[in-house]
């Protein structure tokens, strides 16, 4: 993004038009002055309002809103990977949630620092937030202190990177050459050489003297 | 059943192996250990094997006929019952969300329809409703009306399908090939819409594709007529079917606390009695003009979702009955051509549409909406609620698309419904559940 714009005090939400608060939304209204205090901002866009927080405080916020304001069904929980972009911290966390007698949408954004790597499980409030934290986990590598069951969810276990950083590039790092290539002999199950990488897919990516390398890896055997 | 069926090969993580006899007894040697003593180790050690000797690890997947997809069950098995249980997902993770983020708007829409390929029209829908939402822009009302048709047309071809499956996993493989015959006009409809049976890339940001042809109404009511008694006959030869009724009923409960708690929503969570539906809460397509009730049950288990199904097949002939009678002529696509997509013809012939057209088309002009926005975006998709939440940077390319897939979060309850059960109420409870990979894993 362009280099000219206000310093990083504002989050990006600050572009929304209806941002001069009149009067605060009854959720937060609802809130005690003291967690209440802790909200640094209240955006509106489309009908939906959310709330911006730094990342220890939104523990409070979420348990104030699942036992004190009744909202018992957690959507979603996921990330935002601001890298590169004017904005007080790399990510943001994102909980979408839903009260059902009013029909009513909230979602809390948390800042996370980039050196900060965990966040406050809330596996205790709502069951939902298991797998959803767990793949939040899988794609950002974003740590949920209280999450029982921490494990990769939709990558291989042994995966060496987050996918869904915004540095990682959209065709990978190679990884997949790097899986050991498993063939049952007989009755055992054998570690094989790992496959000739098609080096047409990584090409761009890879820096010259790793090309050279896997070209010089895939020719064919001879007989 | 033989025991040894399905039984992997594969050395698996969780077989932790029992305590090495030689080691114990060196270590024991070493620190001195005589005669007593070493006995009662051996005795506790014994007992361990014996336990353990009992338990056997079954992989319920990734290539089993009962989990319709690419869904691996790890079950430590004592006899026929489960003692726990454990998935894997993720075989399909195909990276959908990372693709979203280098693909322009109009462009993602094509990766929608691979999630959930059996109702692919709802996807399209989801999706288009959501970008819709973060832009501001309503489409016309003929648009929504044919999308609101498309989408029950296709959600009465998923239920069909489920309930099939379920009485097809449970021995009754007529219903399967009823079932089937039955989404086969679904799908006649929707080939004549849209070109495609499965990968329909349906509709566009401000729009639809184009308008439907013209003997459309006609199929549409054809299906209308034909449709209501094959749904009756299946549901007389499930409801009055003993053994379908003895190997659903009381399976798989999960009551409406715990519905909440983890999130289900669509059918599974209505008949767990959470009373949800994005149509009705949140309306959007219009879906408020249309008179149809949301019907729940309480009991919670497979039957229950198996009534709910076939519930909502009724409710969803009676939305395209209404939606059919009232269905307004007009334009389909969203008339201001700086977020909608121009038509073809106009675009060869006339100045102003072709600049539209190469606007929207060209990576780096397109779509774009203001910087910082960003919208939380459901629609009810038969599996539950498909939520889209969708960041823009205020370029072309979304700075951020996360889907809320309904089977993700309503698998995610399966391992603790099946503890405890036996092998076979597994397969009754996840058929019932009707888990798409596709969707699950993105």
């Amino acid at each position: 993004m362009s280099d000219d714009t206000p310093p990083p005090e504002t989050p990006p939400g600050d572009a929304s038009p209806s941002n001069q608060q009149p009067a605060p939304h009854p959720v937060r209204a609802a809130l005690p002055p003291l967690i209440e205090s802790r909200i640094l901002d209240e955006v509106t866009h489309g009908g939906q309002t959310w709330f911006i927080v730094r990342t220890p405080d939104q523990r409070a916020i979420l348990e104030h809103l699942r036992f004190e304001q009744n909202f018992e069904f957690l959507k979603d929980i996921t990330a935002i990977d601001f890298l590169g972009r004017d904005t007080i911290e790399r990510f943001q966390v994102v909980y979408v949630l839903y009260r059902i007698p009013d029909k009513l949408n909230i979602r809390l954004h948390a800042w996370l620092p980039e050196e900060v790597e965990s966040v406050p499980s809330v596996v205790d409030l709502w069951d939902s937030a298991r797998w959803s934290e767990r793949e939040t986990h899988d794609m950002f590598g974003i740590v949920f202190d209280g999450n029982p069951d921490l494990r990769r969810l939709l990558m291989p276990e042994d995966f060496p990177a987050f996918p869904l950083l915004k540095d990682y590039p959209l065709k990978g790092r190679g990884e997949r050459r790097q899986f050991p290539l498993v063939r049952p002999r007989g009755n055992e199950m054998v570690e094989d050489a790992p496959l000739p990488y098609p080096v047409s897919i990584g090409r761009g990516m890879h820096t010259p003297e790793y090309v050279e390398e896997v070209q010089r890896e895939s020719k064919p055997r001879k007989k | 059943m033989n025991p040894n069926r399905g039984k992997s090969k594969a050395p698996d993580r969780r077989a932790s192996a029992p305590l090495p006899s030689k080691r114990t007894l060196e270590k024991e040697l070493s620190k001195g250990a005589t005669g007593e003593h070493l006995k009662s180790v051996f005795q506790v050690e014994e007992e361990q094997d014996e336990e353990d000797s009992q338990r056997l690890i079954m992989n319920f997947g990734p290539q089993h006929p009962a989990t319709h997809g690419t869904l691996r069950n790890i079950f430590t098995i004592e006899g026929e019952t489960i003692v726990e249980a454990d998935v894997e997902i993720g075989f399909l993770h195909t990276g959908f969300e990372k693709l979203a983020e280098h693909m322009t708007y109009q462009q993602w829409v094509t990766v929608t329809d691979r999630m959930n390929y059996l109702s692919a029209i709802n996807n399209n829908v989801g999706y288009a409703v959501a970008v819709e939402e973060l832009l501001g822009i309503e489409v016309p009302p003929r648009c929504q009306a044919l999308r609101v048709i498309m989408s029950e047309l296709s959600r009465i071809g998923d239920h069909v399908l489920c309930v099939g499956l379920q009485a097809m996993d449970l021995g009754a493989f007529s219903v399967m090939l009823w079932a089937f015959e039955k989404r086969e006009m679904v799908y006649d409809i929707i080939e004549a819409v849209c070109g495609a049976r499965l990968t329909t890339s349906w509709t566009r940001v401000g729009g639809i594709m184009r308008d439907v042809p013209p003997n459309f109404a006609d199929e549409v009511y054809r299906f209308l007529e034909l449709f209501p008694p094959l749904h009756a006959e299946i549901h007389y030869m499930l409801k009055t079917n003993r053994i379908f009724k003895d190997r659903v009923q009381g399976v798989g409960v999960v009551d409406t606390e715990t519905a909440l708690s983890w999130g289900l929503s669509g059918p599974i969570g209505r008949a767990s009695g959470v009373d949800l539906d994005v149509r009705r809460d949140k309306p959007y397509l219009g879906y408020d003009q249309y008179n149809f009730e949301v019907p729940i049950q309480d009991s919670g288990d497979s039957w229950a979702r198996y009534l709910q199904r076939m519930d909502e097949i009724e409710q969803s002939l009676e939305i395209i009955r209404q939606a059919m009678a009232t269905l307004p002529s007009g334009p389909v696509v969203h008339e201001d051509f700086k977020t909608s997509l121009p038509k073809k013809q106009a675009v060869y012939t006339d100045m102003e549409s072709l600049i539209h057209h190469f606007k929207l088309v060209m990576l780096g002009h397109g779509i774009r909406p203001e910087e910082g926005a960003s919208i939380y975006s459901s629609t009810e998709a038969p599996c539950g609620e498909l939520g889209f939440f969708v960041v823009s940077d205020g370029s072309d390319t979304p700075l951020r698309i996360r889907i809320r897939p309904p089977s993700f979060y309503n698998y995610a309850i399966f391992p603790r419904l099946v503890e405890g059960g036996m092998i076979s109420d597994s397969v009754a409870i996840l058929s019932s559940f009707h888990v798409i990979a596709g969707e699950l894993d993105r």
